[in-house]
């Protein structure tokens, strides 16, 4: 036997504002209609209830706080809630605006009956900060119907489905508002009621609309779902309650939805390497942040020491309205494998302390140095990206000083010469351009690498330290 | 022993003579002179202050013990350095180029950020920090810091008068013909020495001018 649960939050945007003072303060979602459509505890508790008015549910409460209905992050809140339910069960399809439906019939044999696979499912709802309402049902239209009654009814009896499906008033239903009062006009209340009619009779009465839902209630027909893919991204939003100038203040946000990233990661063994961070603002377009990791890291307190690092930096004209985090590309954890017998100094390595200079320094602070086989000393130094191995092949030259000038100084004072010359000529042995070094020391003891040009100039290039 | 006493050895205000403990790890400098004046060599962990002008081979007198704290794996780190550091001379006295980071920080202060972070993670063996002005305050976190990672900061500045640092080690550099004057001014665990020379003839052959050499240029000026 089939079996579905259906899962509606009635509340997804209120609760998705995390922070502690929000849920002290009555929050509400007003509609373009000025309709109150989603409100959370506190607002219930002072009286204000689902499809009011503004104006009225204004009046009731002096303090209500108000939040546009916005379908996209409806949506987005959905998706998320999906893919956190994903880790205990198989089959979730979206049901937008506020649904999920769930097929569980073939996730029963593995959780050992409804109980345990309830327990389970539960202990990730229970991390979720949303309110949820759940019923099952032997299709998904009828679990749906059964979740709309907010019955929170959890069985696999047939029989026990049947009747309560049988009371169901229609407004539960997905039929709309017209057909419904069709029925009701000849006298059709409940759901029973109206699946005790003949569908013939039906057929010839009403349009193919009721028909088809009829039938997928029932079972007869079938009933497609887009069950969603496990995604290899990761993508939070969340809107501050009010507005914040300080970048200190804006890492407690900012926590929470790491927090969210190393659920996500941990659970599928998984680290990244970037992470985009973007602070909205009311009256400018978003500010963009690339925060990376050279080892790959998946825990939220480094993540938030890496973002704040960059947050200090900023100077913010304008206070941020909202927070994003984006992470396009997993790749799986590796372990650092430590040295048995010698003990470990510190608990950073060697990338993750490349990655933390650079989120403060700049990403062009930090650099390595690599030998190249070439005989030109400006060429033969190049500074890449910190830690990458270079040729193993190249030899380096005997003698050469431990600092290059960038721009080789006019020779301004007396030097006693202890060696030289060595000859060197750039690319294609341009004679003109050709130079001879030599070693020189000057009257405070400090050893110059000097060259004469052609035209019997003299210039100092190096210093060896 | 009287009580006072007690109390301030039990503070680490005073001490012995015969309990006399290495107060650090000597690592060989690669220099005879050097290692028997500083009982051993440079301290591996800790702050080594070098008093010294630039360019009369302060860093020839490091390369041996930098590549010996390099050898184990971990990084050699240079902050703020005067120049582009070449990688012929690193390459050449056997440091390992890819264990090697350089960090151009705009101010002092980010400077010393980056030393204490370095020092702090335990994957670094050295830090070479150039010019930056340390209080006293700023010198102790950095010297815990290299303590928590069992790493060694080297202070390459300009001679100065002031105030003592809390410091493993404390010498300062004069240019001699055949090598480097040193003198040792300050050492934990024992005394301060008079400058004496250390010689580079043997391992810089090239960088030193030799006894002959001198009386040749002299007989030329006069």
């Amino acid at each position: 036997m089939a079996l579905y649960l259906y899962l509606q939050f009635p509340a997804l945007q209120p609760d998705s504002l995390g922070c502690a003072a929000a849920q002290q303060l009555p929050v509400a979602v007003v509609n373009e209609q000025h309709y109150i459509v989603q409100l959370n505890t506190v607002a219930e508790q002072r009286g204000i209830a689902l499809n009011m008015a503004l104006g009225t549910a204004a009046a009731l409460c002096h303090n209500l706080q108000l939040l546009p209905y916005q379908a996209q992050l409806q949506l987005s809140i959905l998706q998320s809630v999906a893919q956190q339910l994903y880790q205990v069960t198989a089959d979730i399809a979206l049901d937008p605006p506020d649904g999920l439906y769930i097929r569980l019939c073939n996730m029963l044999q593995l959780y050992q009956g409804l109980a345990g696979y309830w327990q389970a499912l539960s202990q990730v709802l229970t991390l979720l900060p949303y309110r949820y309402y759940y019923a099952s049902g032997t299709t998904p239209f009828a679990a749906k119907c059964l979740a709309r009654r907010q019955l929170n009814l959890l069985t696999g009896e047939p029989d026990a489905l049947t009747k309560e499906l049988n009371h169901s008033p229609l407004s539960f239903t997905e039929l709309d508002a017209d057909t419904r009062q069709q029925l009701q006009r000849l006298g059709i209340d409940t759901l029973g009621q109206l699946l005790g009619l003949s569908q013939g009779e039906l057929a010839r009465r009403f349009d193919s609309t009721l028909l088809s839902y009829l039938g997928r209630l029932r079972g007869s027909f079938y009933h497609a779902l887009h069950y969603i893919q496990p995604e290899h991204s990761f993508s939070r939003y969340v809107e501050l309650l009010y507005d914040i100038i300080d970048t200190a203040v804006l890492s407690t946000p900012l926590h929470v939805l790491l927090l969210q990233l190393e659920q996500q990661l941990q659970q599928i063994n998984a680290a990244c390497h970037q992470l985009q961070l973007s602070l909205l603002f009311r009256g400018m377009p978003a500010q963009q942040l690339s925060i990376g990791s050279a080892q790959g890291e998946y825990r939220a307190a480094n993540w938030l020491k890496l973002c704040q690092l960059q947050l200090d930096k900023l100077k913010l004209t304008e206070p941020v309205s909202g927070l994003q985090v984006e992470v396009t590309a997993f790749v799986p954890q590796q372990n650092q494998s430590d040295d048995l017998f010698q003990p470990v100094q510190g608990t950073v390595s060697a990338l993750q302390l490349v990655s933390l200079l650079q989120a403060r320094l700049g990403y062009h602070a930090v650099s390595g140095l690599t030998l190249q086989n070439q005989h030109l000393p400006e060429h033969a130094s190049q500074r890449p990206l910190p830690l990458l191995a270079g040729k193993t092949a190249v030899t380096a030259l005997a003698l050469r000083p431990a600092f290059l000038l960038v721009t080789p100084q006019r020779l301004t004072e007396a030097v006693e010469i202890s060696q030289g010359p060595e000859r060197l000529c750039p690319d294609g042995w341009a004679l003109e351009a050709q130079r001879d070094y030599f070693i020189g020391r000057n009257n405070k003891g400090q050893w110059l690498w000097l060259y004469r040009t052609a035209q019997q100039q003299w210039f100092v290039q190096g210093i060896f330290s | 022993m009287s009580a006072l006493l007690e109390q301030l050895a039990r503070r680490q205000l005073v001490w012995q003579g015969n309990n006399q403990h290495a107060a650090y790890q000597p690592v060989a400098s690669g220099y005879a002179e050097l290692d028997q004046q500083l009982a051993g060599g440079f301290p591996a962990t800790g702050l080594i202050d070098i008093q010294t002008d630039t360019g009369i081979g302060e860093l020839r007198l490091l390369l041996p013990y930098l590549q010996q704290q390099q050898s184990a794996g971990r990084l050699l780190v240079l902050i703020s350095p005067l120049a582009e550091p070449c990688a012929d001379m690193l390459c050449a006295a056997g440091i390992v180029l890819s264990q090697v980071v350089i960090i151009a920080p705009k101010t002092s202060k980010d400077a010393l950020w980056a030393a204490e972070q370095c020092l702090q993670s335990g994957s670094c063996a050295s830090v070479l920090l150039w010019q930056a002005p340390l209080k006293l305050a700023q010198a102790r976190r950095l010297q815990l810091a290299a303590e928590q990672g069992a790493a060694s900061l080297i202070l390459l500045r300009r001679p100065q008068e002031g105030l003592s640092l809390p410091v493993n080690l404390s010498i300062k550099l004069q240019a001699h013909r055949q090598g480097v004057l040193l003198s040792v001014q300050k050492r934990k665990g024992g005394w301060p020495a008079a400058p004496f020379l250390v010689d580079m003839q043997n391992r810089w052959p090239g960088l030193c001018f030799s006894a002959d050499q001198h009386w040749q240029a002299r007989r030329k000026a006069s």
